[in-house]
């Protein structure tokens, strides 16, 4: 440990995630051209209709051109050279339970901390009601994701979705978009591009075109979800860029949390995440979405990363229905994404929690839009930046009333926490307001973790590290304290590990 | 990002035949030149322009618009009390109709009676305050530079009474001007500079206007800026300023929207110790459109400032502020505030507000915040209860919702009939409405 008290030599990325599987897949040739989209709807026997979605929506992507008013730079994403399905290569189709899965993918999850082994519950991936899953429920939600069920995704499918039958029980339907396709094509062709249309932007665009898997979620009327949810996600294969499409729709009454964390290898070269989510809440119904995204960050110099591109949208269609959004955001070398509201039924909330956390050369344009529609809607947004080492962050977010948004309310609050002073924390609000019955507040406000504070905690014996890391858990508690139990604990700690260790 | 048009402008040299057949010295002639060729070509800002992203609906240069203002010869001087006054006539200086200081350390004069020397050194300082990136229009009028007034303040000079500058557009007078004006204020000068533009016309005005301050180390300038003439003249304003080490800036930005209303403050401050202040009212009714942009780069460690602006809207007006505070990398112990509120008086009015953050220093305090919202129905009530019409109620309201920043204007003239125009234009928008 250095001399030093500085706080900036407190934080150094260590990426414990960042191990490359050695199992086998079947991968295309890098390029992209409608051939590779209807050689991938091929390979998902998807319907017709969904063939002729994606090449509409190929169609738009082409006469779009990349966006370039983020406040981030990095080189230009050669979509010709990346591949756009790699799966891990299995003898039969898929694996019907845990046991049929490569031991090597499940090793990966367990290195991951994914709780897909080690809890004797998801054994339940067998068959439903084994003493296992008793076992699990009588635990109550005791223990540690003892009450979640996991879809994983790995490059660009859907390896395993655990507790689907005892979802099936209640009603929920919990698989990948995929199998939604063959089993729900009705659900998934009433609201997918329902939220996020093809034509949307750029990425949102190309995902349509190529999304490979993904989650879908539908709670039916009145049915309150009895579990978390969550989906995992990992980038493994070389050359790939995962385009993974997740749909989740609450039906009257319905309600339901969802968790999606996500990891890539340790890689030189930059990888291509463009993800799109849709939400959507019908009549008092109710979802709420958590990330905790720990994507490869690129190592201390700023080589390699993922490049982390993502449209989620969440439409609160109906009266009285609420969507919130918490993300942690700690991963990625260049992070862009606006988890947003549209807020069209009377009443409706929405919500966003957000800490972003970016260090050595990493780069992130992250906020949120609440777009009011109906009639007393309300939105919260309190979004948490902290920049360290070379880093870059902002935070751009839209209030938009509608002239229909008669007494409409919004509050913001956006606070960034500069550690070192080489790197930037921003801030771009745009406010606009059509209704003179809304009301909206917006505040923002920049600090350092203060020389202070450091001598309080040192005077305690708490060693600098420590310190730094309390404080930052200190800025960052009131987004925590929005993740489900589970998380918060997770999300305190890759806080802890992203900032671990000296660099002076 | 520029200037060409579906219609194009008439060309530079067509527009300009210069008052008394002066030529503008040498120096500024070639700068004029180098901007004419840079901005040939380009299009106008649009919807897509992040800085225009609001405003570019007001933003229609009409072919009527582009000859140069003609004087009627029947103009608007209203007097003012206890000033030194400096006219500029339909962007053209009249010094004839001017009362300027004699005192010596104060030096106002005419760009084409500079001589080749000061003309050199005013054509290197010129266009250096604002960011031509995001003032497209600023460009444009050192494009079509032909006079301009450079009011220079010795070392230690105090400025005894304010300097007024009118920039007055004759009845009935149509076609675009660009009035320009350089402030030099030397080390440890004062002075109150007032810009104020007055038309009493109907026809189609525009008002390009561009005014550079340049603060050296010490000096104290008082900027107030009475933006309150007819809609129809047309403003695309731009005030640049540089402050040296422990300077100060105290700047009043006070304006009426109309048909186009832009205004662009750009406050960059050099030097250690330096102090900015701007405050700002804007007030839209009918269909009108206000834009105020702000600035305020934080180059060096140890500056401050303090940014205060309110917007109202009335009618199916639109009013936008746009604020940024830059914190320069290594500008430790920078202090910035920024605050916006406003008020939208009616349904079909529309307030977009962006109050931006760059910061790239980490030892520094800097907050902004904003707010859009209403008149406090349990304060009307409350008025209406004892009496008092809902009318005037309201305009009561709103007038306390400015009364901060108008109490803060320096000067007791300016501020009283700052405050009786500010409350007829409340009150004739509450008249209206209720109509």
């Amino acid at each position: 440990m250095a001399e030093s008290n500085k706080p900036e030599d407190f934080v150094k990325h260590e990426y414990e995630a960042g191990f490359v599987t050695d199992i086998e897949s079947d991968t295309f040739e890098p390029g992209l051209n409608e051939d590779v989209i209807k050689r991938l709807s091929q390979i998902k026997g998807e319907p017709e209709w969904m063939l002729e979605w994606r090449l509409e929506a190929y169609r738009q992507f082409q006469e779009m051109t990349e966006p370039n008013w983020q406040k981030v730079n990095f080189e230009p994403v050669d979509l010709q050279s990346i591949s756009y399905y790699s799966a891990p290569k299995k003898d039969s189709d898929k694996p019907q339970s845990l046991d049929e899965v490569d031991p090597e993918l499940l090793r990966t999850y367990e290195k991951l901390g994914i709780p897909l082994h080690e809890q004797k519950a998801l054994a339940g991936v067998a068959g439903a009601g084994t003493p296992a899953e008793s076992e699990a429920e009588s635990t109550g939600g005791g223990g540690a994701y003892s009450n979640v069920a996991v879809d994983a995704v790995f490059d660009s499918v859907s390896v395993v979705t655990t507790f689907k039958e005892k979802l099936a029980e209640a009603g929920v339907i919990f698989c990948s978009i995929s199998e939604a396709l063959q089993e729900h094509p009705e659900l998934v062709k009433q609201y997918l591009g329902s939220v996020v249309p093809r034509g949307d932007n750029y990425f949102a665009s190309l995902n349509s075109a190529v999304f490979s898997d993904g989650s879908f979620v539908y709670v039916p009327k009145g049915v309150k979800c009895p579990m978390e949810l969550s989906t995992y996600f990992r980038i493994n294969a070389e050359n790939t860029g995962q385009f993974e499409r997740t749909l989740i729709i609450a039906d009257e009454g319905a309600s339901v949390s969802y968790l999606e964390g996500c990891t890539a290898p340790q890689r030189d070269e930059n990888q291509l995440h463009a993800a799109v989510v849709e939400l959507v809440a019908l009549d008092d119904a109710e979802i709420k979405y958590s990330t905790v995204q720990n994507w490869y960050p690129g190592d201390e110099n700023g080589n390699g990363g993922i490049f982390n591109f993502v449209t989620k949208r969440g439409m609160a269609r109906g009266k009285n229905s609420k969507i919130s959004w918490t993300q942690v955001e700690t991963g990625s070398a260049v992070t862009w994404k606006y988890p947003s509201c549209v807020l069209k039924g009377d009443n409706s909330v929405g919500e966003f929690y957000s800490v972003a956390l970016t260090n050595n050369y990493q780069q992130a344009d992250t906020g949120t839009k609440m777009i009011h529609l109906g009639k007393n809607t309300r939105s919260t947004i309190i979004a948490k930046g902290i920049s360290a080492g070379h880093s870059d962050q902002s935070y751009r977010g839209l209030v938009k009333f509608q002239p229909t948004a008669e007494g409409a309310r919004n509050f913001t609050q956006c606070d960034s926490l500069l550690i070192g002073d080489k790197c930037g924390a921003h801030t771009f609000p745009y406010i606009e307001n059509k209704n003179s019955s809304a009301t909206v507040e917006h505040e923002a406000t920049t600090s350092k973790v203060s020389d202070e504070q450091m001598l309080f905690c040192r005077q305690r014996g708490i060693d600098p590290e420590q310190a730094v890391s309390m404080i930052v858990n200190g800025f960052c508690k009131e987004v925590f304290k929005e993740l489900p139990m589970e998380f918060a604990v997770e999300a305190g700690k890759l806080l802890e590990v992203s900032l671990e260790g000296s660099v002076g | 990002m520029t200037l060409a048009h579906k219609t194009p402008l008439t060309p530079l040299d067509d527009a300009f035949t210069p008052e008394g057949g002066k030529q503008l010295p040498a120096p500024l002639k070639s700068l004029r030149d180098i901007r004419s060729k840079a901005i040939t070509g380009m299009a106008l800002p649009n919807r897509r322009t992040e800085n225009w992203k609001y405003s570019s609906r007001y933003l229609k240069l009409d072919p009527e618009l582009a000859p140069q203002t003609q004087g009627t010869g029947d103009a608007d001087y209203r007097s003012v009390e206890g000033v030194y006054r400096l006219v500029i006539r339909n962007g053209v200086v009249d010094l004839d109709s001017s009362n300027l200081p004699s005192a010596s350390g104060v030096d106002i004069r005419r760009f084409v009676d500079l001589d080749d020397v000061a003309a050199q050194s005013v054509a290197k300082k010129l266009d250096t305050t604002l960011d031509h990136g995001t003032t497209q229009l600023a460009a444009l009028n050192t494009a079509r530079l032909e006079d301009g007034v450079l009011i220079r303040l010795s070392a230690d000079t105090s400025v005894d009474k304010p300097v007024y500058i009118q920039y007055v557009t004759d009845a009935g007078a149509s076609g675009s001007n660009y009035p320009r004006v350089m402030v030099e204020a030397g080390q440890g000068s004062k002075m109150t500079l007032v810009e104020e533009y007055i038309s009493n016309g109907d026809q189609p005005v525009l008002v390009d206007s561009v005014s550079e301050l340049l603060l050296d180390d010490s000096a104290n300038i008082t900027y107030i800026r009475l933006c309150m003439d007819p809609a129809n003249v047309r403003h695309i304003g731009a005030t640049g300023v540089k402050v040296g080490a422990n300077a100060k800036l105290d700047s009043h930005c006070i304006g009426f929207g109309g048909d186009l209303r832009r205004h662009d403050l750009q406050v960059r401050l050099e030097g250690q110790g330096g102090y900015a202040r701007l405050n700002g009212i804007a007030l839209t009714q009918d269909r009108q459109h206000y834009d105020n942009h702000t600035a305020i780069d934080h180059v060096v460690p140890n500056c401050d400032s303090d940014e205060n602006y309110r917007c109202l809207a009335a009618d199916r007006s639109h009013a936008i502020f746009n604020g940024r505070i830059h914190i320069h990398p290594d500008a430790q112990q920078s202090h910035a505030d920024m605050n916006n509120k406003n008020l939208l008086l009616s349904t079909n009015a529309e307030i977009d507000t962006k109050p931006e953050l760059e910061i790239y220093a980490d030892d520094v305090t800097c907050a902004h915040g904003a707010t859009v919202g209403q008149l406090d129905e349990g304060s009307l009530f409350y008025l209406t209860s004892r009496g008092i019409d809902r009318d005037t109620a309201a305009t009561m309201l709103s007038m306390a919702f400015v009364h901060e920043l108008v109490g803060q204007v320096p000067l007791e003239d300016i501020r009283e009939a700052v405050n009786t125009r500010l409350t007829d234009f409340i009150e004739a928008s509450f008249r209206r409405a209720a109509e």
